[in-house]
């Protein structure tokens, strides 16, 4: 079967809507009007939910790629947190041992001033016996005899 | 023709005015100007009379929100044509196996004059129909509202080039499609 365009044109033509179509639009132009809709009918709600459906992909690839730079951006700050812990601990135990470096040494001054002390004690005594051993043999006897 | 034409443009363009003021007659004088574009395009893509109105009600009804948008009668056509045949398409999708079962049921439009051949032009209006939805409306912008295909393309988003394929390639579906079921009837007679 053969057609031509104007055989197109003439199956294509424009249709009548029929009698009150115009009233059926104003009257839902009014109903719309009564209900204060500024936003679009029905109908644009289920495009603006088309156009989101369509958008899936752009949504998905938006949402993953905000979760990767999030976990990354965890990581980055529990690695730091962990770094700067590990910096708080190390420091505190260099305190800890140059705290317990000054009490030896300060308990090892103070043996050494007893020590010396102790040395002073003992060369005072030594001096005085010596000394009392070096007296003359005579002078002893004369000593004993007046007494 | 030129003057009668700027005059009619001229009326339309002062009856947006009035409308984007409020004036609900000028609203309606523009509907009355235009259903008929608006519920062709919608019927000849859905073939179901009842969902085309729907169609052609919301069409209307987002022009009425938008109005203020709209800048001349020129536009409005423009917008019109755009908005319908992107609302034909999404819809279309949806209403597939709709449209199917309403395609035996639907009860013929008011025509404005009687056709040459009911039975040839029946056949092209279901192959038509049959088409996939983007070629489907290309072949009804070109052959109903006479649009070239730049107007085409730039009502639909497309290429030009890619209009023009698809004009060609659609008319050669609707003849295979034609003679297909001329045999089938054929083999229905003998």
């Amino acid at each position: 079967m053969h057609f031509s365009e104007d055989d197109l044109r003439e199956a294509l033509k424009r249709k009548d809507p029929g009698e009150g179509f115009t009233q059926r639009v104003m009257a839902r132009v009014e109903q719309a009007k009564a209900e204060g809709k500024t936003k679009p009918a029905n109908g644009n709600g289920n495009r603006s939910f088309l156009a989101w459906w369509r958008l899936r992909p752009a949504w998905t690839f938006a949402v993953v790629a905000l979760l990767l730079l999030g976990f990354a951006w965890g990581g980055y700050q529990y690695s730091e947190y962990r770094h700067g812990e590990e910096m708080r601990i190390a420091a505190e135990k260099q305190r800890q041992m140059e705290e317990k470096q000054k009490e030896l040494q300060a308990e090892a001054e103070k043996a050494k001033a007893q020590a010396i002390l102790a040395l002073e004690i003992a060369r005072a005594k030594l001096n005085h016996v010596l000394q009392q051993a070096q007296v003359p043999v005579g002078i002893d006897k004369i000593r004993r005899q007046r007494l | 023709m030129e003057r009668s034409v700027g005059r009619e443009e001229d009326r339309l363009g002062a009856a947006l005015s009035r409308a984007a003021q409020g004036d609900s007659m000028a609203f309606a004088e523009l509907v009355r100007e235009h259903q008929g574009m608006v519920f062709s395009i919608a019927y000849h893509y859905m073939q179901d009379r009842s969902l085309a109105e729907d169609l052609a009600q919301e069409v209307f009804l987002e022009l009425y929100q938008g109005l203020a948008r709209i800048q001349s009668a020129a536009h409005l056509t423009f917008w019109l044509r755009r908005v319908t045949a992107n609302r034909c398409i999404d819809q279309g999708r949806k209403k597939l196996r709709r449209r199917e079962q309403a395609l035996e049921e639907a009860p013929e439009p008011v025509a404005s004059n009687a056709p040459a051949d009911p039975l040839l032009l029946e056949r092209l209006q279901q192959s038509v129909a049959g088409l996939p939805e983007r070629q489907r409306m290309v072949v009804i912008l070109r052959f109903q509202e006479g649009l070239g295909p730049a107007e085409i393309a730039e009502a639909l988003d497309m290429p030009v080039n890619t209009v023009k394929s698809t004009l060609h390639r659609s008319l050669e579906e609707l003849r295979k499609g034609l003679t297909r079921k001329l045999r089938e009837v054929r083999y229905a007679f003998f």
